[in-house]
């Protein structure tokens, strides 16, 4: 329900970069991680962990708005804030009579949407539409229990109730007292089962205001967008999660609702459950709300490929800001062995005070206040490797892209020395340990490695590959990757600086 | 029948099996949340050892043997509250130049590479009442970890080189300070509610260039006491062994007298205003603001309900409902009541919204205070507020380490002992009345301080409905 979708992906990209490690950990994981596959399809995940009587709820969905098509750009999210609204049973007060004002307010809805397209629509049927959309939203009001999952959710405890949208998937995600668990299986299987898409229209405003203030009002959120949108020619990765403002306008019940019926099934589910519970109950439980569902038909693989980019792109984006810089090189995903490459690169110029970027942009030159590294936008499909800087007045973006690419040259030409790898190492098993401290963040971790490598056991293994990595390895894949001709760089500057 | 769903599902794990007996069991489950019986919650507070060396300083310690990691936080008893006003920017300055200007032996270079290949996390900061270090390492280099947070304590370095480049940040952050309309919002209205006073104050390239060096030394010479210092470690550590670290790194420091700061008066603003700050984009910023309430005042937990319902409760806040869910006009809508330590914290209402309704928005969150100042809350209303308190309560000790900070912090300020143990009963007892006098007090449509920040084009005119002076404020655009 958060606007957090980019975020959370650069987050997300950025755990998946930070998890690694040798064995100790993970097989302390892997001894606490029980796992059971329901008839259905649908994957559960259980941590016991008894310390606290609490529970941390994650369902995760393989889907996200990289499975979109143009013509439903933004749907994603969008279902994400309609499965919020209730089912027929949970958030109304009549289901059967507030059904024919649905169906009303959807086709005044569809029929006003599709003269607003039109260049010579008569103003006056647009606003007699508008108004007998409203007069039909304030008579549905008398059946609608507002806002009912979340009082559900609160009156007994819960805290953060929330759902994320990225590009890759779709998490719902609740913490409760652990006595409560049962309450989570009736409502989320309850929305999987039987939601109704009410207040659509409403909500749609509201994912317009969320845009204007996750990106149209936001300098670095505005700048990230305009970097995806331009590094990826063809591949949907390209597109904002929450869609430009004229996908949003014309989004409809009908796109949403297909949407969810194609995708929202349990062989597209995983579902995380850490905490102060029982895995055998948990496995009960969740037979018990969630087998009856029909098993549905898995997310299909994404077409578009992304052709291989043969010139640097160059582009600016004018925002009443001071200038900031971002570079993005296509590069792999996981589990291709480059992508393990890529996560030390990451760290060796980007995590921490000594890291190569940060001491010689901020503390040596003094040209930047900070530099940043990441994978993005996703995990599922090839993605970018990304380096963002803020520079210091009076210095330029133009400084700045030297000073990096000085760097790049050096991790180019020379090998990275063993005290080096071994910091780099050190730092990547400690944060994992970090990463698995709160039930939720683990819960997180689980539904998104199972939906994304088809095993949360991807931790394990990636440990083990990140500790074969060599020096030479470093040095072939930033000369194979981090060239001119396959890097696109975004200048963010108010127009003035021209 | 559920009984017999219940026990049987466990065994029945194969496709077809299970699928029979669930279409059977289906028609058994409940469909309302008020159907379910949930089984008692057994929780006690958690124990944390308390106790104090020899030479004063004040240790909380929990073990947690869960993942193989120690987390320590050291607190010195000062802050920033003293800060005189050409030198605001002090406090920032003096915790970045802590974490980063070397210690003991080691320069400001040694230091960073010592501690990233231990891979430990350490950072400092000053807040108005403390000072404050926190770090995160492996329990195997515990040892090390605590002689660093020994040298950062009793012989910190503040190299030159490290305050100047600190120094440089902030004033850079300074030239970025009106990129982002949520950020200039906040300055605005903190300046507006703590007009002449160190909690108001932002820095200017001034303040920032009188900080010396001697400030910083002066500030740790003059509050870094052990008896002035507090410790919370939480994680897998070895309770002796760790008594042991901590006397051989700290047990020579010689208790001394600390100079008492006392935090300067806080005069509310006496009437309401509008600040409006140009900037062009599609939607305003806009935040409602006065000054709130401290830790002692009697109606604090009326107040946790009364904010609760007005737009603390997310989607069950009266804000959110109004100004989101029913009428699309915003994506955010929320308000918090900061319970200040020592003084009035703020109270905050906002929400972000086109240009077009930005008047709507307002006069929607008007409208919603004034009446909780007019009316009793329904008994539903005051139910939701207060069970999502009590009964989310056992989230405040999920994590080892908020639980001995939460408590070092709650007996540094003093709060009754049974703070913790009573807040439930507390928020139980208020009543819709309650409620309603806590409005009274604290919500005053007259007094309070707007801050809008986007483009008035649409909605600049219409403003004088609200009936308060406006005051156009110039965004300086570096240069």
């Amino acid at each position: 329900m958060k606007q957090q979708n980019v975020l959370i992906i650069m987050l997300l990209v950025a755990i998946l970069a930070c998890f690694g490690g040798p064995a100790f950990a993970s097989s302390t994981l892997e001894e606490k991680v029980f796992e059971h596959q329901f008839a259905n399809g649908l994957q559960l995940l259980v941590v016991e962990r008894h310390d606290t009587p609490v529970v941390s709820a994650y369902i995760t969905i393989g889907v996200g708005s990289v499975h979109e098509t143009s013509e439903m750009r933004g749907v994603a999210h969008l279902l994400e804030h309609m499965l919020f609204k209730g089912t027929k049973t949970l958030g109304t007060t009549d289901y059967q009579k507030e059904k024919s004002i649905l169906e009303e307010i959807e086709k005044v809805g569809s029929k006003l949407d599709a003269l607003r397209l039109q260049d010579d629509a008569d103003p006056s049927r647009v606003a007699a539409l508008e108004q007998g959309l409203a007069t039909l939203q304030a008579e549905h009001k008398q059946y609608v229990v507002k806002d009912v999952f979340s009082r559900i959710y609160s009156e007994n405890g819960g805290v953060g109730y929330n759902a994320f949208t990225s590009k890759d998937l779709t998490s719902y995600l609740i913490s409760l007292p652990s006595n409560k668990l049962e309450l989570w299986a009736l409502i989320e299987s309850d929305r999987m089962k039987n939601p109704v898409l009410r207040e659509f229209y409403t909500e749609r405003d509201v994912i317009r205001e969320e845009r204007r203030r996750s990106y149209d009002t936001n300098p670095p959120r505005r700048h990230y967008e305009t970097l995806m949108a331009n590094a990826f020619t063809v591949h949907p990765y390209r597109n904002p999660i929450i869609g430009w403002h004229s996908d949003i306008a014309n989004l409809s019940p009908q796109k949403t609702r297909e949407f969810l019926q194609k995708y929202y099934a349990p062989v597209n589910t995983v579902i995380a459950l850490v905490g102060d519970v029982k895995a055998a109950d948990a496995v009960a439980l969740v037979e018990r709300y969630f087998a009856d569902i029909e098993p549905g038909t898995p997310v299909p693989v994404v077409a578009a490929a992304e052709p291989e980019q043969n010139g640097e792109k160059r582009i600016t984006e004018i925002f009443d800001a001071e200038p900031r810089l971002a570079i993005a090189w296509h590069k792999p995903t996981m589990p291709h062995q480059d992508d393990y490459v890529f996560d030390l690169i990451d760290q060796i110029l980007g995590s921490g005070r000594t890291s190569r970027l940060y001491r010689s942009l901020v503390e040596e030159q003094q040209l930047a206040t900070s530099v940043s590294v990441y994978g993005a936008p996703g995990s599922r499909y090839p993605n970018l490797f990304v380096i963002e800087a803020v520079p210091r007045h009076p210095h330029t973006t133009d400084e700045l892209e030297t000073a990096i690419y000085a760097e790049l040259d050096k991790l180019k030409n020379e090998l990275v020395d063993e005290t080096e790898l071994n910091k780099v190492r050190n730092r990547l098993v400690t944060d994992q340990l970090r990463q698995l401290d709160s039930n939720s963040g683990l819960a997180r971790l689980l539904t998104s490695y199972q939906s994304l490598a088809d095993d949360w056991r991807y931790l394990a293994t990636y440990t083990r590959e990140i500790e074969k990595l060599s020096a030479e390895e470093i040095k072939a894949v930033a000369n194979k990757y981090l060239t001119s001709a396959n890097r696109t760089v975004v200048v963010l500057k108010r127009e003035a600086a021209l | 029948m559920m009984i017999f769903c219940r026990s049987f599902n466990r065994l029945l794990l194969g496709a077809v099996a299970a699928l029979m007996i669930l279409s059977g069991c289906a028609a058994s489950l409940p469909e309302y949340p008020d159907q379910l019986d949930y089984p008692e919650l057994t929780f006690h507070l958690p124990e944390v050892e308390t106790l104090v060396l020899a030479n004063g300083i004040q240790l909380y310690l929990k073990e947690d043997k869960e993942l193989p990691l120690v987390q320590m936080t050291a607190m010195i008893g000062s802050g920033s509250m003293t800060t005189p006003a050409e030198k605001i920017g002090f406090a920032d300055l003096f915790g970045n130049t802590w974490r980063a200007g070397g210690a003991g032996e080691r320069t400001p270079e040694e230091l960073d590479a010592y501690l990233d290949y231990l891979a430990a996390d350490l950072s400092a900061a000053m807040g108005p009442y403390t000072t404050q270090l926190e770090l995160s390492l492996r329990s195997e280099d515990l040892e090390q970890g605590v002689a660093v947070l020994g040298d950062l304590l009793l012989r910190p370095s503040f190299a030159e080189e490290r305050l100047e480049l600190e120094r440089l940040q902030a004033q850079e952050q300074l030239r970025r300070q009106n990129d982002n309309p949520g950020v200039i919002s906040r300055r605005l209205l903190m300046a507006a509610l703590y007009p002449n006073h160190y909690l108001g104050y932002s820095p200017t390239p001034e303040t920032l260039a009188a900080v010396t060096r001697q400030d910083l030394i002066d500030f740790q010479q003059r509050y870094f006491a052990p008896n002035n210092l507090w410790i919370a470690v939480s994680g897998d550590f070895d309770r002796e062994n760790l008594l042991k670290i901590l006397n051989d790194n700290f047990g020579a420091w010689p208790k001394r007298q600390v100079p008492q700061q006392q935090p300067p008066v806080v005069m509310r603003p006496e009437s309401g205003s509008i600040q409006l700050a140009v900037k062009d984009l599609p939607q305003t910023t806009i935040v409602i603001g006065d000054l709130g309430l401290t830790k002692d005042h009697p109606d604090q937990y009326a107040v946790r309900v009364l904010n609760y319902i007005l737009g603390g409760g997310g989607f069950n806040s009266r804000m959110m409902r109004e100004i989101r869910s029913n009428r699309g006009l915003a994506y955010s809508a929320y308000s918090y009541f900061q319970v200040g330590r020592r003084l009035p914290g703020p109270f905050v209402a906002g929400t972000e919204t086109k240009n077009a309704s930005v008047l709507p928005a307002i006069s929607l969150m008007r409208e919603i205070m004034a009446d909780l100042r007019n009316n009793p809350v329904n008994e539903d209303e005051l139910q939701l507020a207060k069970e999502s308190q009590i009964n989310s309560f056992v989230f405040g000790f999920e994590n080892t380490h908020a639980v001995v900070s939460q408590q070092m912090t709650l007996d540094f300020f003093d709060y009754p002992q049974d703070y913790l143990a009573r807040y439930r009963e507390h928020i139980a007892a208020v009543t819709a009345s309650d409620v309603q006098r806590a409005a009274r007090e604290f919500i005053n449509l007259s007094r309070q301080q707007i801050v809008l920040v986007g483009d008035p084009q649409e909605f600049g005119k219409e403003l004088v409905e609200l009936g308060l002076p406006i005051v156009e404020v110039e965004l300086d655009k570096p240069r």
